[in-house]
């Protein structure tokens, strides 16, 4: 039977041509006949007639014939739709509305799925990118935190551990790219050799860098770069491959261009050197010296526990053999996927959660119309239940019916995600990975369409509940007084109090984020970001070439003499230069900035302190800053000074130190004067007194760094690498950004300028996602409020017209006005009374949920009862008006309404 | 196999599908011939009604019984004409097995005395 299931499909997506087909051969039949009866001597009209006859009724026949290409299942399914159509054209009002609640719903389910799909592992650029994992150093502190790990270490893993098909160390920099054009600050990764292979990308031209090239101490000058870059800086040319470049101070040779798109694991590199470009042989060999991770590839079915297995043996062997460096010391193994949308996962999945709401909210609405629809066709459904249509036949004529509609919202709703998903991802403040394209792919779809069927299950089954009771004679009888049934009045103050327990949820659920954001915006930092221009300046040693220069003249190629030749302009007449600028209150240098992501930690000593461990080691994040630096930024200074103009060379023994040092070490003593000097007390770095110490600054991340470990500020001296400016401005910093960069050009065209942010930018960075999430929730909680009010509303006016006679007799017999307002008001403020109850219960039970996102609020917050306040008022405001026409009844017509 | 047989016009159930496949198991035939033959070869007993015809013929290409093309008539007009498969001779030859044993004791009932 499986062929003629075929045959009718077949048959079903032919239908056109099935239907010719049989007009055609009836129409032989009947010509047939007809010349056979002419040929017998019949006239023309009289054969015609007789050959008709003599086939019976054709088009019953017809129909007859074509039934038997068909589906019943299927055809009476088609009936059931068109009648739902029909119906629901009859009532147009009613049919829009459902629609655009259904089409919000389901539109902003589809959406927020489309987001949450994006970031699953398989989105990530890579092969099988569910095998890449990241490695990463750590060190068990009072907790175990996350440090980077050093050369030797990483050869060792690489060497011993049995569980990657490879592993590549990898770091990114920022380089200035010499070209025929203008220096540029541009960013770039270390790699070593396997970097490409591991994450299995190959180059769109060339090749990438070999083993031999990466060799420590003597790395090949050769560098791959983006398909951005070479388009940007190299107008595509077709022979790049070969070019020399400068990078920094080495001339290389280009020897391949990545594939569009390719940015690698930093998501932000534009071009790819050998890893041994990280240092000298020498410097490279210090076991200590950490700061870069891993990236692998496990082999096939090893599990991250087995990989994480022989990584810890590892470690415990290099503790073993190097108890100087690696005591404490682990590894941490972490899927790639988890590190590049990781955290974007709980801030998506709160957000499914609340557009679910939402969409379930809109259900009960529907359902709720569909509800007073029904009752409005009682007597249709008793009349064709007395007719002999089934229970089972009705039923499915109403899930058809809500099916159509929910099928309509889905339409409507998959038109609204189209529109809503680039414009999410555009205005979110989120950073989202670059590769990251939520789309309404096949998958969305599937999903957009379970999610349909379900709500028109959802919305159909509630009428449907009530069919069940239908009682024929009663609700013949009934049907024309036009009152609800028991049953019916129940499941509609179940739909009213879902509504309200579900939008108090969301409203407590936004005004929780709401507050939260708050507090991260009121968080006070440790130093003021308003009005503060940021940028890092790069000063080149000698002048680049003239721009019309030999292509790729290599700035450093002459041989490296004694003493480095001066810098082409001090980095403190270039702040001179800023400083004199109008609309600049102040301007300071120092080495990196708060939240600029730059930055790293050293081990120290405090003079006279018991000796320490692994685990209790002290270790501070150094930077070298101007007298003026604490001031720029509003950092307070709590006691002692600042450094002074002639502490400024690279022997003086000042320091500044943050409060934690003094809380740590000399707590309730005068700290001025006390000793601390870098590394082991028996080092042979200097003693530095303490001169000043200042408030501790949210440094490294908001609300709070990721360690506990304060800050060390020594006197600014000149240097290569990136300084760091601070402008405080009088207007607001986007405006001075030109004028500062005008006047470092001014100063020698061949400084580079980058990482131009106001400091707000920067804070913004760590709000970002809170912002986000607060944004996105009151959306949806403003949507839920409004369904929620509207199924309120009509349910109340329902009831009151159920109800007329009942108030005009109450009204004959003295009842006033107010005694009316508040029956019904009354009736309505239960119901959301008790929606409010299992509201705020949903509530503390989804509280955990959001806990990860919130900060500085719990849900038992004041945000909750300003939020079930909101509800309250809205929902009762919903009530009151149907009550107010209650009141305004005529005693006399309400016992004539019928 | 369990589809409901229906029994149009004055035919005892099912006979109808079992007439037409015999018709056709004599070679290709279009429709009106079919209903021609019915009624020449049972010398005007058997009269088809015959617009009844074609839900049957159409019922047993659904079913694979019969397998249609589209050919010339004799007086050169398209018609369709319907051929036995092979599944549909086996189902005649049951069928015909069928009818021989239910006629036989039909009439063996009725020429008992």
């Amino acid at each position: 039977m499986r062929s003629s299931i075929w045959r009718r499909l077949v048959a079903l997506v032919r239908r056109r041509r099935l239907e010719r087909d049989l007009d055609e051969e009836i129409a032989f039949h009947l010509a047939m006949r007809e010349s056979d009866l002419r040929d017998g001597g019949l006239s023309d009209t009289s054969a015609r007639a007789a050959a008709r006859r003599r086939f019976g009724n054709v088009t019953y026949l017809k129909e007859q014939t074509r039934d038997m290409w068909l589906f019943p299942s299927f055809e009476s399914v088609r009936q059931d739709v068109r009648f739902a159509i029909r119906t629901l054209r009859k009532s147009p009002g009613f049919a829009l509305v459902a629609v655009v609640a259904l089409a919000i719903g389901i539109g902003g389910n589809t959406a927020i799925f489309s987001l949450v799909d994006a970031v699953r592992a398989r989105a990530l650029p890579y092969a099988e990118p569910e095998r890449l994992v990241e490695l990463w150093g750590n060190v068990q502190r009072a907790r175990i935190e996350r440090r980077g790990t050093s050369y030797p270490d990483y050869a060792d893993w690489r060497a011993q551990a049995k569980s990657f098909d490879d592993m590549a160390a990898f770091s990114d920099i920022t380089a200035t790219l010499f070209t025929t054009q203008e220096p540029e600050r541009i960013t770039a990764e270390l790699v070593s050799a396997g970097y490409f292979s591991i994450l299995g990308v190959n180059p769109a031209r060339g090749r990438t860098i070999r083993v031999d090239e990466d060799v420590v101490g003597r790395p090949a000058n050769v560098i791959v770069m983006s398909d951005g870059l070479w388009k940007r800086r190299f107008g595509s040319d077709p022979n790049i491959i070969g070019k020399q470049v400068t990078l920094n101070t080495r001339s290389c040779t280009v020897i391949g261009v990545m594939p569009p798109g390719f940015k690698g694991l930093t998501d932000s590199a534009e071009l790819w050197a050998p890893f041994a470009f990280m240092g000298s042989a020498e410097a490279m060999a210090e076991r200590g010296s950490r700061s870069f991770a891993a990236v692998a590839r496990l082999k096939r079915g090893v599990t991250l526990a087995a990989a994480q297995a022989d990584m810890d043996a590892i470690a415990r062997r290099l503790e073993a053999a190097y108890p100087q460096t690696n005591e404490k010391r682990g590894v941490e193994i972490s899927p790639l996927d988890v590190e590049l949308v990781g955290p974007l996962r709980p801030a998506l999945l709160v957000l499914m959660a609340a557009v679910a709401f939402v969409l379930l909210i809109a259900c009960a609405n529907v359902a709720n119309l569909v509800i007073t629809r029904s009752e409005a066709r009682r007597r249709e459904m008793a009349v064709r239940t007395a007719l002999g249509a089934g229970r089972r036949r009705l039923l499915r004529q109403l899930l058809t019916e809500s099916c159509v509609l929910t099928a309509l919202g889905a339409a409507g709703g998959l038109g609204l995600a189209r529109a809503a998903v680039p414009a999410l991802v555009a205005s979110a403040p989120v950073p989202f990975p670059s590769f990251y394209a939520p789309t309404l792919d096949l998958r969305v779809a599937a999903f957009t369409i379970a999610v349909s069927l379900a709500c028109g299950i959802l919305v159909g089954l509630a009428p449907g509940l009530q069919t069940r009771a239908v009682d024929l004679s009663e609700s013949l009888k009934d049907a024309a007084r036009g009152s609800g049934g028991r049953r019916s009045q129940r499941v509609r103050a179940s739909l009213v109090v879902a509504e309200v327990s579900l939008a108090v949820i969301l409203l407590i659920g936004a005004g929780l984020m709401i507050r939260s954001v708050r507090n991260l915006l009121a968080l006070n930092p440790g130093f003021n970001p308003s009005s503060v221009l940021t940028l890092r300046v790069n000063i080149p040693r000698m002048s680049a070439p003239a721009a019309a220069g030999a292509p790729g003249a290599p700035a450093g190629s002459s041989a490296t003499p004694a003493s480095p030749p001066p810098l082409v302009v001090q980095a403190r007449s270039l702040v001179e230069r800023v400083r004199a600028l109008p609309g600049v209150v102040g301007a300071t240098l120092s080495t990196d900035l708060p939240l600029d992501g730059s930055g790293s930690a050293v081990f120290y000593t405090a003079e006279g302190q018991p000796a320490v461990n692994a685990q209790n080691i002290p270790r501070a994040y150094l930077h070298r800053v101007s007298p003026d630096f604490f001031a720029t930024l509003g950092i307070p200074v709590t006691s002692g000074r600042t450094f002074t103009e002639n502490e400024l060379t690279p022997a003086s023994t000042a320091v500044v130190v943050g409060d934690e040092v003094v809380k740590r070490f000399w707590p309730g003593q005068d700290p001025i004067g006390k000793r601390v000097k870098f590394g082991a007390v028996s080092s042979t770095n200097p003693w530095l007194s303490i001169v000043g110490v200042v408030g501790d600054v949210k440094y490294r991340g908001l609300p709070e760094n990721p360690t506990k470990d304060p800050d060390i500020y020594l006197p600014f001296v000149d240097r290569v690498q990136g300084v760091a400016i601070a402008v405080r401005t009088a207007g607001a910093p986007a405006s001075a950004a030109g004028a500062v960069r005008a006047a470092i050009r001014a100063a020698d065209p061949s400084i580079t300028v980058f990482w131009v942010r106001s400091m707000d930018e920067l804070v913004g960075v760590f709000t970002s996602r809170s912002r986000f999430i607060m944004w996105l929730m009151g959306v949806f909680a403003a949507v839920a409020l409004a369904l929620a009010a509207i199924g309120i509303y009509g349910v109340m006016s329902y009831l009151v017209a159920q109800r007329t006679r009942e108030i005009g007799v109450r009204l004959a017999l003295g009842a006033d006005g107010g005694d009316i307002l508040r029956l019904v008001v009354g009736n309505g403020a239960r119901l959301i009374g008790v929606g409010i109850v299992i509201g705020v219960a949903g509530a503390f039970a989804l509280a955990r949920l959001l806990s990860a996102l919130l900060f500085g609020v719990s849900a038992l917050d004041l945000a909750a009862a300003a939020a079930v306040a909101v509800l309250a008022a809205v929902a009762l405001a919903a009530c009151y008006v149907p009550a107010l026409r209650a009141t305004r009844v005529s005693p006399i017509q309400a016992l004539r309404y019928e | 196999m369990g589809e409901a047989r229906k029994t149009p016009g004055d035919f005892l159930p099912g006979t109808l599908d079992m007439l037409i496949l015999k018709s056709v198991s004599r070679g290709e035939m279009h429709g009106y011939a079919i209903a021609h033959f019915i009624q020449q070869a049972s010398r005007d007993v058997l009269r088809v009604e015959e617009g009844a015809l074609y839900p049957a013929l159409h019922r047993l290409e659904v079913r694979g019984l019969l397998a249609a093309t589209w050919g010339t008539s004799d007086n050169n007009r398209r018609a369709k004409y319907y051929r036995l498969t092979t599944a549909g001779r086996r189902e005649l030859e049951e069928e015909a097995s069928y009818w021989r044993r239910v006629a036989a004791a039909v009439s063996r009932v009725m020429q008992t005395t």
